[in-house]
C-alpha cells in the first residue's frame, strides 16, 4: 500500500497542534493512550475540497476538518445553531442577519470572521460545484456582506424557507489561508483539494488519495469537547466489503458503512466484540429516468418501466428485508411524504399495455454503479422485468466518479441510472425542488424532468415558512411525480451501523450516517 | 507418428482432455445446463442456496444457478481468447517476419514499438485501455490483442532472424524466389513449431487476462456469466457463500492450466530439440 505522504506543515503550526493537543511535555505512556478511531470507508477521498463536495459517501471531510452555520444531529434529525450565536430574519424573509460566536479558531489560530463566511459563499458561487445547486437560485454573488467582524448579511433574491436548513452544506473556510494559495483566481481549488483550511473539531494531519485521511483533535476548537472524546480520527479507503468486515471483526477499524448485505451484518451480530446500531434512514433508493432522450419523454415509456420492476423481489429477497418499500422519492418518516401514496407495483400487463402506447422504442441502457452491487442488482432486476415485456435493456458499469459528472450533461447522462438520494439537510426539498424543478436542469435535477405545477409548487413551497401549508404542498409534489413516473422510486434505507465494543456512544443522524466524530464517545 | 506421441506424453494428454472438455461445454451449453434461463434470468426466492441437488454448485446473489451461468461462461471464455490471440497472431506473427528478415531502420522501428509494449505489463495496458474505452466484451479483445501482439513480433524475430541465413534460404535466394515468397512458405513452415507453442500458451494467459479484467468490472457488464465478474460478485458474500467464488475459480484455473500443460506438451512434440529423456525420438 502507498505510504502517506506528509503534509507540509511549517514547524510552527505543527508546534501549534501539538501543544494543542495536549502533546509536549507527555511521556510515551500518554502518548500510547490517545484514543483513536478508524472508519473504513468504501469510497476513496479523492479530494479534500469542502465547496466541491457534495456526496454521503465523502462527506466525513466536510463534517469533520470544517464548521458551517448551522449544523445537523439526531434522528429524526435536528437544526442546531452551530457558528452562529444570533439569527435575525427580516419579516419578508429576504435578509438574514447573523451574529457569528466570539472566538471561533482556526487550526492555524486565525479567529474566524464574518468575511470568511463572505468568502466561503462566494466562492461555493464561483466554483459552480459541490453544494451551488442549492444557494444557486437565491444568493447573487456579491450580496453577502461583512458588517462587522462578527456580523453577516445575507440579502436572497426572493424568500427561501429552508434557508436555515441549507446553510449547513456552507463549510467555512480560511479565507486568508486559501486566498494565499490561489492561483490564476481559481480560488484555491487546487491547493484545498489537497489541504485542509478549516476550523472544525479535527485538523488534518496527513492525506493520500489511496489511502484516506488522518485528522487530529483540534483541542481549541469553539464548541469544546465532551467526555472521553476521539483524539485521532482516521478514514481509511477499503473498498473491499469482505476486508471492511473483517477488518472491524478483528478491532482494526472501529466501524464501516452502515449499508452492509444482510449476511455479512449477520456475521457482525454474531461477533461479541462488536456493537450494532439500526436506525430508519432518509435515503430514498429510486432509479433516474433520463427524461431528456426520447422515448423516456413519454409518460407511458416511464409507466412501462416502474411496472417493469420487481419491488418486492428487490427489496425483501435480494436485500433480504433490509430496507422499506418507499412508493414516493420522498422517504417515509420525512414530513411531506403522503400517507397512503399509492406506488407502482410489478405488473407485467401493465407495463405490456403502456409500451404497447410508446412509439419508437429502443433499447435502453442502464448506468449501474460499479463497486456498489444494490445498484448493480437493481440494474439486473430491472432489465430482466423489462425482458419479459419484450424491450432490450443493455448494462454498462461504470465507477461513481465517472457517473456523477455525467449527471449534469443531459446528452451524456445514462438512460437511466439506480442511485440513492441521501440527505443533505431534512427538509423535503432535498427529494423534491432540488432534483426536479426545472430550474435545477443542469445543477441537481439529473432527471430532466420539468412540470410546470411541480415548479410552481416546489417555487411556493420555498416562499412559505408554515411547515402545515408546506408539508401540503409537497405530498401534492409527491403524488405527480409518481403519477408521471418521474423516477422508479424503489426503497427507503435503514442504518446498519457496526461499531466495535469499545465505543460507547455514537449520535446518529441520518446526515452523515453517524461519521461526525465528535459525538462519538469511546473507552480510553 | 506424431498422433502417437501425443498419447505418450502425458501433460499434453490431460491439457487434451481439459481443453476439449471446455469446448464441448461450451458448444452444448444449452443441454447440459440445469437452468439455461438463467444467463440472464434469476430467481430471487432462491439467492445464495447453497449447492445441492436443486442447485448442482449453487446460486449467486440474484438467485441465478451458478452451474448453469458456469456453463455458458465457457463460451465467453472461448470466445475472449481465440479472437484476442489470433488477432495478437495476426498481428505480431508479420510484424515479426518483416523485421527478422530485411535489416534497416523500419525493422528496428517495429522492433522498438514493440519493445514499448513490452516494457508496460501487458495486464496494466489493458486495465487502461479497457477503462478509457469502457467496459463490455469487445474492448475486453480490443485491448487484449493491442497488448498481447508485441509477444509474438518478438518470438518470431529471433526465430526468423536465426533461420534467414539458413542453407535452405540461401537455396530459395539463389533461385530467384522473392522475400515474400521466402518468409510465407520457406520460413514460417519452419518456425511454426514455436508460434503454435506460445499461441497455446498465450491462450491459458489471455484467459486469466479477461478474467483479471472481469473481475475489476471493465470487462462484460452484467448479467453476462463471466467468470472473472463472478467471482468479483461473490467478495461481497464470503466467506458464508462460499460456493460463490469456488466454482468460477476452479473453472479459471482448470482453463489455464489445460493451455499450458498443452502448451508444455505441444513443446516437446514439435521441437525434438527439447524432447524429454526417455520419450521417443532418441
Amino acid at each position: 500500500m502507498t505510504k502517506f505522504v506528509p503534509l507540509s506543515i511549517n514547524r510552527r503550526t505543527a508546534l501549534m497542534g501539538l501543544s494543542a493537543a495536549g502533546l509536549i511535555g507527555m511521556n510515551g505512556e500518554a502518548l500510547a493512550a490517545r484514543r483513536k478511531f478508524v472508519t473504513a470507508n468504501n469510497n476513496p477521498y479523492d479530494i479534500l475540497d469542502p465547496h466541491q463536495l457534495f456526496d454521503i459517501g465523502r462527506i466525513a471531510v466536510r463534517l469533520n476538518m470544517y464548521d458551517a452555520l448551522t449544523r445537523w444531529v439526531d434522528n429524526p434529525p435536528k437544526l442546531q445553531m452551530w457558528l452562529v450565536e444570533k439569527a435575525d430574519i427580516s419579516p419578508d424573509g429576504k435578509v438574514y442577519t447573523f451574529t457569528l460566536k466570539p472566538n471561533v479558531k482556526f487550526h492555524d489560530g486565525t479567529v474566524m470572521t464574518s468575511a470568511d463566511v463572505v468568502y466561503s459563499m462566494e466562492r461555493i458561487l464561483a466554483l459552480k460545484k459541490g453544494a451551488y445547486g442549492l444557494f444557486k437560485d437565491v444568493v447573487e454573488p456579491g450580496t453577502t456582506k461583512a458588517l462587522d467582524p462578527r456580523t453577516v448579511q445575507f440579502t436572497l433574491k426572493a424568500p427561501f424557507a429552508v434557508f436555515m436548513a441549507v446553510l449547513s452544506e456552507l463549510w467555512v473556510v480560511n479565507s486568508a489561508l486559501v486566498k494565499k494559495n490561489e492561483k490564476n483566481g481559481d480560488w484555491g481549488a487546487d491547493w484545498l483539494s489537497k489541504n485542509e483550511a478549516g476550523s472544525g473539531g479535527y485538523a488534518l494531519r496527513r492525506y493520500d488519495p489511496a489511502v484516506g485521511f488522518q485528522a487530529a483533535r483540534f483541542e481549541g476548537h469553539f464548541a469544546g469537547w465532551g467526555k472521553n472524546p476521539i483524539d485521532d480520527a482516521e478514514f481509511r479507503v477499503v473498498m473491499e466489503t469482505a476486508t471492511r468486515v473483517l477488518g472491524v471483526m478483528k478491532g482494526e477499524f472501529n466501524t464501516t458503512d452502515g449499508y452492509l448485505p444482510a449476511e455479512q451484518m449477520a456475521r457482525m451480530k454474531e461477533n461479541p466484540n462488536i456493537k450494532t446500531w439500526e436506525a430508519e434512514s432518509i435515503r430514498t433508493f429510486y432509479f433516474i429516468i433520463n427524461h431528456w432522450k426520447a422515448p423516456l419523454n413519454d409518460v407511458n415509456m416511464r409507466k412501462a418501466l416502474c411496472y417493469a420492476f420487481d419491488y418486492d423481489g428487490f427489496n425483501d429477497k435480494i436485500l433480504s428485508g433490509t430496507v422499506v418499500r418507499n412508493n414516493g422519492i420522498i422517504p417515509n418518516p420525512m414530513w411531506g411524504a403522503p400517507k397512503g401514496l399509492k406506488g407502482y407495483t410489478y405488473d407485467l400487463d401493465k407495463a405490456k399495455y403502456h409500451l404497447a402506447q410508446v412509439k419508437n422504442v429502443r433499447p435502453l441502457q442502464i448506468g449501474a454503479m460499479a463497486g456498489y452491487p444494490q445498484s448493480e442488482q437493481a440494474a439486473q432486476m430491472l432489465q430482466a422485468g423489462c425482458a419479459k415485456i419484450g424491450l432490450e435493456v443493455k448494462i454498462v458499469t461504470e465507477p461513481y466518479t465517472t457517473i456523477a459528472p455525467k449527471l449534469n450533461d443531459r446528452e451524456r447522462a445514462h438512460d437511466l441510472i439506480p442511485l440513492w438520494r441521501s440527505a443533505y439537510f431534512a427538509d423535503p426539498h432535498n427529494w423534491t425542488g432540488f432534483l426536479f424543478n426545472t430550474k435545477n436542469f443542469d445543477a441537481g435535477n439529473a432527471s430532466y424532468y420539468s412540470n410546470p405545477r411541480v415548479d410552481e409548487l416546489c417555487d411556493q413551497a420555498l416562499i412559505v415558512t408554515d411547515q402545515e401549508k408546506r408539508r401540503v404542498m409537497y405530498e401534492e409534489v409527491s403524488q405527480i411525480l409518481v403519477e408521471d413516473a418521474a423516477g422508479i422510486f424503489i426503497n427507503n434505507t435503514k442504518f446498519h451501523g457496526a461499531f466495535t465494543k469499545n465505543t460507547k456512544s455514537i449520535r446518529f443522524c441520518p446526515i452523515g450516517d453517524a461519521q461526525d466524530v465528535r459525538w462519538i464517545e469511546m473507552e480510553g | 507418428m506424431k498422433a502417437v506421441r501425443i498419447f505418450r506424453d502425458r501433460a499434453l494428454l490431460i491439457g487434451v482432455v481439459i481443453i476439449s472438455c471446455l469446448v464441448l461445454v461450451a458448444v452444448f451449453a444449452g443441454p447440459l445446463s440445469t437452468y439455461p434461463d438463467h444467463v440472464t434470468g434469476f430467481d430471487p426466492n432462491h439467492r445464495l442456496t447453497q449447492p445441492g441437488w436443486q442447485f448442482l454448485l449453487g446460486t449467486d446473489r440474484m438467485g441465478a444457478d451458478i452451474y448453469s451461468r458456469l456453463l455458458f461462461g465457457a463460451r465467453l471464455t472461448i470466445l475472449i481468447s481465440v479472437i484476442a490471440t489470433a488477432t495478437a497472431v495476426i498481428i505480431g506473427v508479420p510484424i515479426g517476419l518483416v523485421a527478422g528478415y530485411f535489416d534497416g531502420w523500419a525493422s528496428e522501428a517495429l522492433m522498438r514499438i514493440s519493445d514499448i509494449f513490452l516494457a508496460v505489463p501487458q495486464i496494466v495496458l489493458a486495465i487502461a485501455i479497457a477503462q478509457t474505452l469502457g467496459p463490455s466484451i469487445q474492448n475486453v479483445i480490443l485491448a487484449l490483442s493491442a497488448t498481447y501482439w508485441p509477444f509474438w513480433a518478438r518470438l518470431v524475430y529471433a526465430e526468423t532472424r536465426s533461420q534467414r541465413n539458413e542453407i535452405y534460404v540461401e537455396a530459395a535466394k539463389a533461385m530467384g524466389a522473392s522475400p515474400l515468397r521466402i518468409m510465407a512458405l520457406h520460413i514460417l513452415p519452419n518456425i511454426s513449431g514455436s508460434i503454435i507453442v506460445r499461441t497455446t500458451i498465450g491462450m491459458g494467459a489471455t484467459i486469466l487476462a479477461a478474467a483479471s479484467l472481469g473481475f475489476l468490472g471493465l470487462g462484460a457488464p452484467p448479467p453476462a456469466p463471466e467468470w472473472g465478474r463472478m467471482i468479483a460478485e461473490s467478495r461481497e458474500f464470503l466467506p458464508k457463500a462460499w460456493w460463490y467464488a469456488t466454482a468460477p475459480g476452479i473453472a479459471i484455473l482448470m482453463v489455464v492450466m489445460g493451455f499450458n500443460l498443452m502448451g508444455d506438451g505441444l513443446r516437446d512434440v514439435l521441437d525434438p530439440r527439447l524432447r524429454r529423456g526417455g520419450s521417443d525420438g532418441k
